[in-house]
């Protein structure tokens, strides 16, 4: 039993090393724009085609895509941030709609370009198994956790130390004083933005190479992003880093502990029952002050 | 496309009328609806049979000389409601009676619809039990659970396997069928072990990993689609889990998958009519073979192969049914009810229900980057690589 | 209750020159039945939106209980139709209850919390499946009964259902908008600090509009499944029935009550008809460019814009 539940936790473990990537882009946007984007999991979908088109049409492994993926997905995210921009009043609502809306053209622009067969590696590299003692995962998913650490670990630092970074922080939590302070709300906005897209993009490839994807995929991610994000509370980045980890052991140990078809329900409840007890989050009281 | 493919018959009709006139006068042209879902989540399954259908107007027209068949195709987009309308937009342009369908939930209603319009309706996209036990007359459909648990169990048998694993998703079909094998395995005095996953779930270790610690069976069921297997595969490559064969159905044993995904295929186990690369002896075979790569230049899969044969009978049918006059008098389910004749999937015969008594699947499996059916015996063309597992 | 001419007029040709004209086309009749159903739900999520100041992307949730209850009670319980349609309803309002401790929290948080309930719901649904049959579903689900001889499970029949259901949705959002809640409700949007001074509990009044909501998405899930006679969790919980009535409602406009059902009918119809025929495999690809497109350009939906492009026509002039 216990090699059972070591197994399950080190799986939701490294799961949810790609699932605080993603929800660390999702906080981030929201953090400064208090717009949570519902196109965030097509965007990272989008990276995840770049990866299958690199390696299917190029014959490349699918790290190959992340320049391309990062070029794209930046762009895209640049785009929905004009998009979400123009919207002249109730931004925090119509955001919404506006960004279910462009999850909707990119899903279908996804089936369209690339159809509804299901897309994979091929490549059995990344699909090897690596054994440390008990622990048994596949190179990939190691490889990307490891990824996904070094990632967040660098945007912590950087949002605590660079200028930009700081900028960042204060315009979410406090935008009005941050102006009087002489910093662009706009620039560090369009930032967030692409500091999303970049996460995205790492995030995308990671799925490709040791999941399936398929263009109804991206709607899912968004909303297992979220879930983070209220598990963390606004505005905490280890907070998110924390929540993920906590949503992919959750997962495990559901599966190995109840049953694996309620792996999906053990999710929604921990988020409702933290939005219900605890509003602001696991780690949100911290950032609330100020 | 819509009005297009409207005017067009419209146009080929009238082409058709004019060049009868000259030549021999007694064809006609017979509309037939195909209702498939070719966009939303049945779309890639939808093609699959979309492609049979086209192929089985091809043969027909080809073969039977007499009679011409010309099918108007409907998109359902996997959706009830659109499935309904689809079936009466081909009521309104006058087809004689449907074929296609994919997933019970969506032929239910449709093929509802098509019953209250006096249309008879044949499928082989869903295998819920609940279609054919509403007792609606004209109803057909030439494959059903059954036949799939036949499969998977006679492959157990021949396997002399004491326990088994079944994983499956919680969607409709491949609960049903789990549910089906996992009663028929325990009666002849098995060990199963059940486990049931959510359709969203991508990370399969958590599971393989109780089969293996606790479960400690012989061998590995899946039922679940592509994605679902593809997860199941590569964590049982990395876990390891000591079985004997790693076996699934629909969409397994299919040459995309040995395309698509060659390390994780070898020894894995699926349904599969046909071997690959295809053998096809009979004349009927060849024809279909023949076909098919004239108009698709691949290799048929079995979506097409059932696509092709659920429609080949109800031309068939229908050629009876114009034979005798009784097209517009409820001839075409009559003759569909008489239906006895081999095909591609065997044997097919209907019951008072409208269910193919004689499906059973076979058994493929990938054996170096080629598929072998390997059960029943009659129908084998190789010899079980067992035990045998891709890693 | 004041109804103008022209709306007189409307309901009258609605009821019988729609039946007499159509009623024999199936395909145009069944076109027409969906697009009221997703009618049905727009008003619904916009009356949550216009009042009660609320986006959700889970009226699935209320849909899907609303069909299930409707569909086991007449089923298990032999309950008549239009019976249990109404509980269906009530079935939604009592799923909606557990939402209520999410409606102190602004914005995001509500309408993704909501989403989280319709996967719950289907989850359930799938999992208990001594009642609900599971994730094979319930077929042969009753279908409408005949009525002095008229069989009101064909398209006629149907279609008069759903047209009624939906006028007594569009009379009772009338009168809760002319209410004096309705004015608080709307005075709550503008500005929720004012409304606390004035003395309006407004999470009771959210509450309520929330109900009054669900009841009726729930209702018309209980519609479907009757006219649909099939049901199983997938389905009734699906994604379709949030994406589509946001858009008609969005494209018609969500604060104007007759603007979502006109959207509806709009965008199903020329969805089907027309994007369909052009793209057939991405067709919704339009019905996202349309959302972006009517946020950025007028989130007030095409109806108030028509008005603004004829009073400057009327100007000009």
């Amino acid at each position: 039993m216990s090699e059972l539940i070591l197994q399950a936790l080190y799986s939701g473990v490294l799961q949810g090393g790609s699932y605080a990537l993603i929800a660390l882009g999702l906080a981030l946007v929201f953090g400064t724009m208090k717009v949570i984007n519902l196109a965030h999991g097509e965007l990272v979908l989008l990276a995840a085609y770049m990866a299958y088109m690199v390696e299917s049409k190029l014959g490349l492994s699918p790290l190959f895509a992340i320049p391309l993926a990062l070029v794209l997905v930046c762009t895209c995210a640049v785009l929905v941030y004009f998009l979400v921009s123009l919207i002249r009043k109730d931004r925090e609502l119509n955001s919404l709609i506006l960004t279910y809306g462009i999850g909707i053209i990119l899903t279908n622009a996804v089936l369209l370009i690339w159809s509804a067969d299901v897309r994979s590696t091929s490549s059995a590299w990344f699909q090897d198994a690596v054994v440390v003692g008990p622990f048994y995962s596949m190179r990939s998913e190691l490889l990307f956790f490891v990824v996904a650490s070094v990632l967040m670990a660098g945007l912590w630092w950087w949002l605590s130390r660079s200028w930009y970074g700081r900028a960042v922080r204060a315009v979410s939590s406090n935008r009005d004083a941050a102006k009087l302070m002489g910093i662009n709300p706009r620039t560090t906005e369009i930032v967030s933005f692409v500091v999303a897209g970049i996460l995205a993009s790492f995030a995308g490839v990671a799925i490709f190479s040791y999941g399936v994807i398929q263009p109804a995929f991206g709607h899912a991610l968004t909303v297992k992003a979220f879930i983070i994000t209220v598990l963390a509370g606004i505005g905490s980045i280890p907070g998110v880093m924390v929540g993920g980890l906590l949503l992919g052991i959750a997962e495990a140990l559901t599966v190995t502990l109840a049953s694996s078809a309620l792996q999906e329900l053990v999710g929604m409840a921990l988020f409702l029952l933290v939005l219900f007890l605890m509003p602001n989050g696991l780690f949100g009281a911290k950032a609330r002050r100020g | 496309m819509d009005w297009n493919c409207i005017i067009r018959s419209k146009l080929k009709l009238a082409a058709l009328a004019l060049s009868l006139t000259a030549g021999v006068a007694s064809a006609e042209e017979l509309l037939v609806g195909a209702e498939i879902p070719l966009t939303g989540s049945l779309a890639r399954v939808g093609s699959g049979m979309n492609e049979g259908i086209s192929v089985a107007v091809e043969v027909f027209n080809k073969t039977n000389g007499k009679h011409t068949i010309k099918v108007i195709t409907a998109d359902d987009e996997s959706a009830p409601a659109k499935a309904i309308a689809a079936v009466e937009k081909l009521a309104g342009q006058g087809v004689v009676a449907i074929t296609g369908g994919y997933g019970s939930n969506n032929i239910g209603p449709a093929s509802d619809a098509a019953n209250k319009l006096g249309l008879p309706y044949i499928t082989s996209g869903g295998v819920d039990d609940s279609l054919t036990e509403r007792g609606i007359k004209t109803f057909f459909r030439i494959n059903n659970t059954a036949g799939y648990r036949k499969a998977m169990v006679g492959l157990l048998a021949d396997m002399k396997v004491k326990s088994a694993s079944v994983i499956y998703s919680t969607k409709e079909a491949t609960a049903d069928l789990a549910k089906d094998v996992q009663k028929e395995l325990t009666a002849t005095g098995m060990t199963v072990g059940m486990h049931a996953f959510d359709p969203a779930i991508t990370d399969f270790k958590p599971i393989i990993n109780k089969i293996r610690l606790q479960d400690k069976s012989e061998v590995i069921l899946m039922a679940g689609y592509e994605n679902d297997y593809v997860g199941i595969l590569r964590a049982a490559k990395v876990l390891k889990p000591d079985v004997k064969a790693m076996i699934g159905v629909w969409s397994l044993a299919t040459p995309k998958m040995v395309a698509d995904f060659p390390d994780l295929m070898p020894s894995v186990y699926g349904t599969a009519l046909l071997p690959f690369p295809a053998e096809f002896k009979s004349a009927d075979g060849k024809l279909f073979a023949d076909a098919y790569k004239k108009l698709y230049n691949k290799e048929p899969d079995y979506l097409g192969q059932f696509g092709y044969v659920q429609s080949m009978i109800l031309f068939e049918a229908i050629a009876r049914a114009a034979d005798k006059g009784t097209l517009k008098k409820g001839g075409v389910a009559e003759e569909l009810a008489k239906t006895d004749r081999e095909t591609l999937i065997g044997r097919v015969r209907f019951n008072d229900k409208g269910d193919n008594i004689n499906f059973v699947h076979r058994m493929g499996q990938h054996q170096n980057g080629k598929i072998a059916i390997v059960w029943p015996s009659d129908a084998a063309t190789g010899k079980m690589n067992f035990p045998g597992v891709p890693w | 209750m004041y109804v103008s001419k022209t709306g007189l007029a409307v309901i009258a040709a609605a009821y019988v020159a729609v039946p007499l004209l159509l009623g024999s086309n199936n395909y145009v009749m069944s076109l027409i039945v969906a697009a009221m159903i997703i009618g049905g739900i727009a008003l619904a999520w916009a009356l949550l939106g216009n009042l009660g100041g609320m986006v959700s992307f889970g009226h699935s949730a209320f849909f899907g209980v609303g069909a299930y209850v409707s569909a086991l009670l007449t089923m298990k319980a032999g309950m008549p139709i239009f019976a249990a349609m109404l509980l269906g309803g009530v079935g939604a309002v009592v799923a909606s209850l557990v939402m209520l401790p999410v409606l102190r929290l602004k914005g995001p948080y509500f309408a993704l919390a909501i989403l989280a309930y319709a996967h719950i719901f289907k989850i359930i649904a799938t999992e208990w499946s001594s009642v609900t049959g599971g994730s094979a579903g319930l077929a042969s689900v009753p279908r409408f009964p005949e009525l002095m001889g008229f069989d009101l499970s064909g398209k006629t029949g149907s279609y008069l259902i759903i047209l009624t259901v939906l006028l007594a949705f569009v009379a009772a959002y009338r009168a809760i908008r002319a209410s004096h809640y309705g004015i608080a409700l709307r005075a709550m949007h503008d500005s929720e600090d004012a409304t606390r001074v004035v003395g309006v509990n407004s999470t009771l009044l959210k509450a309520l509009m929330l109900f009054v909501s669900a009841f009726m998405t729930g209702v018309v899930g209980a519609f479907n499944v009757h006219y649909i006679n099939f049901l199983e969790p997938d389905y009734a919980f699906s994604g379709l029935w949030v994406t589509l009535p946001i858009v008609a409602a969005i494209f018609g406009g969500y604060r104007t009550i007759l603007g979502p059902l006109v959207g509806a009918v709009t965008v199903y119809l020329v969805d089907q008809l027309i994007f369909k025929s052009l793209i057939p495999s991405g067709h919704q690809l339009v019905l996202g460019a349309l959302l972006v497109a009517m946020i950025i350009f007028s989130p007030g939906g095409l109806m108030p814009l028509l008005r603004k492009d004829s009073r400057r026509k009327h100007a000009a002039a």
